[in-house]
């Protein structure tokens, strides 16, 4: 019985501690797989092209070795490490690699992967820095082209209905973990930071029926969970893109319980559904570049506004989380080398202190072993808030 | 300051030109003219060098402040460390773009002083009506820096333009994809055009910027007929000077006091290459400059690969232009268009060239080709670890260079072997001094030379 009440965390554990599995199952039984980095692919044309995609991963436990031969180590850790894994083989048996223009770290580094690694196939999604109109229109034309390489490779036509049955799917991936993150909102929470993590991570690696499936199973399961656990300060962490559940453990066996998060893989990526619009097409640019809130999207200060009514248009979300989420302090976790996070940390922790939020502000590498040495900081930062 | 901190200022570069030596002045009058410019009451914008507005912005007569340069005029001057740590008390990482950090460091303090910090280098840098953002396919910062200032000048306006570049792709052919990129740039900057119209109250005058693009187009042919005279053995010009001589083209473009400079610098080489006066009396070794930004802080290092009889005939770093005839770009009389073109089609310029060598991409297409029209016999980069922009792929270059490039077949010990292209990447940063050693840096020097040498000893053998 226990068992059976375990089977959809005990799949997620499986698919998180042995990434991509499926994918290679899949594979081996004729399925084409497309690897991709970051929020930024639109993962419904890959899909309605009949690939698998797979979320390129990095390995926090995994020491850079292979990867510094051929990459400065000024590149952001998230970035190197994913691409020392890669180059250790983790994604060979991949037929296609997709990188967008995220931030300098992807962009520039595009033709290290594409050469180095030799995938049959590669593209390169060039989203535009800010998203006015213009940019709009741009972007719909580098998103045909990008579905029309992708045809070429596939060699078969992506119709509009494929494409709107794969929004559809996505839309519903998308609703199935905001189903889940409702769980958090109760004190004590029903479902642990680190395990949304695993489980979020479990999904982008397979394909979307199967992860709306497997969130399913889970959401029954959780349900029905009791909730037991001492009530503990609740912790949102804002920051780029936590993969793996290191740092999120660390910030909950420090005696918190992480109840939300800005971040890639999290409520950035999954809160934005895509419309389906008379042209799937418009409903995809409006998504990836209006809807994902990630500072590499320039969001433009509307005329009239002053600056706190800008830093409410830019990190609104954040207050929006810590209200319905009932925050008590939030964790600004940040990679050394990340720009445009960078770029932003005074700005963000005025907007959590205009919150009244007590905020802590970390720089860390993406490795194991550095992530141990903030346990200090952020053990002091929830004495404080306690 | 930091006040201790001038006096650690370095002895001059030594320069191998005139034209070069006058660089100095020239910055220095040109940054005390934007301090002289706001307090005359004309309107100053915070802005980005190489970013294809330079003409828009001296057509509506606007005073350009470029916040890079002055960074680097900080770091020149070594006197960038009460910046830096005032942007890391701000929360910014020290492993940021450092450029960014010393502007948002000056920018607070002068911010919180109502006036310019303490003895600020040349003069300091002057607050903006306006700052123009730029969103490129590279250089984050130039899409973020001016948004965090907002912070401290929530009263100035942002425009952020809006300039991508398509990446080099195998599938795809340029002309598939070209149409939209140039329709989106020229709206982008004509969205620019508007925003300083409304911001400055007056309306472009599109013959002025005509007249301003034409100059700046005789320009670019005339630097880049004036740096091909530096194929010459001797070279009459190396990388040393070239990183005073990219002034004219990086910050005064759209101005006949650029192209004055040139015309001397012409001048200069030509008779420079008739009375076979090079850098160095004997030259030895011929380098390229091959990626990076220098350290502006030790220039001296070039006169140190001086002092061993290399030189630097060419550079790919602040060599952004090519002769306008190659650019291939339509005809138009719409100054706007021609901006958006020739952006296009210098970003996209080696794209045909790499297509036709199997393994190649655009930048080391670029590398081959500066290989074989400067003879070069070695290549050295510089990686600045707070600079992501120009400093990633650097080691991929050199690599995917050595599987695909065998230039010229040598007999060797009655084998034929490929020529060796001999590499230095030097490490350290553009403005922060903690990250520089001299002696670590002077060794390596060392040790390339002597991998230069026997890669020498083994042609002449």
């Amino acid at each position: 019985m226990a068992e059976e009440t375990q089977k959809g965390l005990s799949e997620v554990e499986r698919l998180y501690r042995d990434y991509g599995v499926r994918t290679r199952e899949l594979k081996n039984q004729g399925e084409r797989i497309i690897a991709y980095f970051c929020a930024f692919v639109p993962l419904e044309i890959i899909a309605a092209a009949g690939f698998v995609p797979l979320r390129i991963r990095g390995d926090v436990n995994e020491p850079i070795t292979k990867g510094d031969v051929e990459l400065e180590t000024i590149a952001c850790p998230y970035v190197r490490s994913s691409f020392d894994v890669a180059l250790k083989g983790r994604y060979g048996f991949c037929d296609g690699l997709i990188l967008p223009h995220s931030c300098d770290s992807i962009a520039r580094t595009y033709s290290v992967w594409r050469y180095v690694l030799g995938f049959p196939y590669s593209h390169f999604v060039n989203l535009p820095h800010t998203a006015n109109s213009s940019s709009m229109e741009f972007f719909k034309e580098e998103i045909k082209m990008f579905k029309k390489s992708l045809e070429r490779f596939a060699k078969k036509e992506i119709s509009d209905g494929d494409l709107a049955r794969y929004i559809t799917l996505y839309n519903e991936n998308r609703k199935k973990v905001k189903a889940l993150y409702e769980l958090r909102k109760q004190d004590p929470p029903l479902i642990s930071g680190s395990e949304m993590t695993k489980i979020l991570v479990a999904g982008l690696s397979l394909p979307v029926q199967e992860a709306n499936d497997l969130f399913d199973q889970l959401l029954e399961e959780i349900k029905k969970r009791e909730a037991t656990k001492k009530k503990l300060p609740r912790v949102m962490i804002v920051g780029s893109t936590v993969d793996n559940h290191d740092f999120i453990s660390l910030v909950e066996e420090s005696g918190a319980s992480v109840v939300v998060d800005s971040l890639c893989i999290g409520t950035r990526e999954f809160w934005p559904e895509t419309q389906l619009t008379a042209d799937p097409l418009d409903g995809i640019v409006d998504r990836y570049l209006g809807r994902i809130n990630c500072p590499r999207t320039y969001i433009e200060r509307k005329k009239g506004d002053t600056y706190q009514d800008d830093l409410e248009r830019r990190f609104g979300d954040i207050g929006m989380f810590v209200r319905d989420y009932n925050v008590d302090g939030v964790v600004l976790y940040m990679y050394k080398y990340c720009d445009p996070f960078g770029f932003e940390i005074p700005a963000r922790k005025a907007y959590v202190d205009s919150l009244n939020v007590p905020v802590l502000y970390l720089e860390d590498e993406y490795l194991s072993g550095t992530t141990g040495r903030l346990r200090t900081r952020i053990q002091a930062f929830l004495e404080m808030i306690e | 300051m930091a006040e201790g901190e001038a006096t650690q200022e370095r002895k001059k570069r030594k320069t191998a030109t005139e034209a070069a030596s006058r660089i100095s002045s020239m910055v220095k009058a040109a940054i005390g003219g934007t301090v002289k410019a706001k307090q005359e009451g004309k309107k100053l914008a915070y802005t980005f060098i190489c970013c294809s507005y330079d003409e828009i912005i001296r057509a509506m007569d606007i005073v350009p402040v470029w916040t890079e340069n002055y960074a680097g005029i900080c770091a020149v001057k070594r006197d960038v460390n009460r910046f830096l740590e005032r942007a890391e008390s701000l929360g910014f990482s020290r492993s940021l773009c450092t450029y960014a950090l010393c502007g948002l460091g000056f920018d607070h303090m002068r911010e919180e002083l109502g006036e310019m910090p303490p003895n600020p280098p040349w003069g300091g840098q002057a607050r903006p009506d306006v700052m123009l953002s730029s969103g490129q396919i590279l250089c984050d910062p130039r899409n973020k820096w001016y948004q965090a200032a907002q912070q401290f000048m929530p009263d100035v306006p942002i425009y952020n333009v809006g300039l991508p570049w398509p990446l080099y792709e195998d599938d795809i052919e340029l002309a598939e994809v070209t149409d939209y990129y140039i329709k989106y740039i020229i709206r982008e900057l004509r969205g620019l055009v508007g925003f300083l119209e409304e911001q400055m109250g007056r309306k472009m005058d599109y013959d002025r910027l005509s007249e301003l693009v034409a100059l700046s187009e005789r320009t670019w042919d005339l630097m880049w007929e004036t740096y091909e005279l530096r194929r010459a053995v001797p070279t009459p010009m190396d990388t040393g000077d070239a990183m005073n001589t990219m002034v004219p083209e990086a910050f005064m473009m759209g101005t006949q006091e650029a192209y004055d400079f040139y015309l001397d610098l012409n001048k200069e080489l030509k008779e420079k290459i008739a009375r076979k006066e090079g850098v160095v009396e004997n030259e030895k070794y011929r380098l390229l400059w091959g990626g990076g930004l220098p350290s502006w802080f030790a220039l001296t290092d070039f006169n140190y690969f001086n002092s061993k009889g290399a030189v630097f005939p060419v550079e790919t770093t602040y060599r952004l232009i090519e002769p306008m005839v190659r650019l291939g770009i339509p005809d138009t009389n719409d100054p706007i268009e021609r901006l958006a073109w020739r952006w296009f089609k210098y970003w996209t310029y080696w794209y045909d060239k790499a297509r036709k060598r199997p393994g190649s991409e655009p930048d080391v297409e670029r590398l081959i080709q500066y290989i074989e029209d400067y003879q070069i016999d070695g290549i050295v980069m510089h990686e600045a670890f707070s600079c992501r922009t120009w400093h990633l792929g650097l080691i991929w270059q050199l690599n995917q260079l050595k599987k695909i490039y065998r230039p010229i077949p040598i007999l060797h010990l009655g084998r034929k072997m490929a020529r060796e292209t001999p590499s230095l990447i030097l490490e350290s940063d553009i403005v922060d001094m903690s990250s520089y050693s001299e002696p670590e840096t002077r060794s390596k020097i060392d040790a390339f030379i002597e991998t230069l040498e026997s890669v020498k000893s083994h042609q002449t053998a």
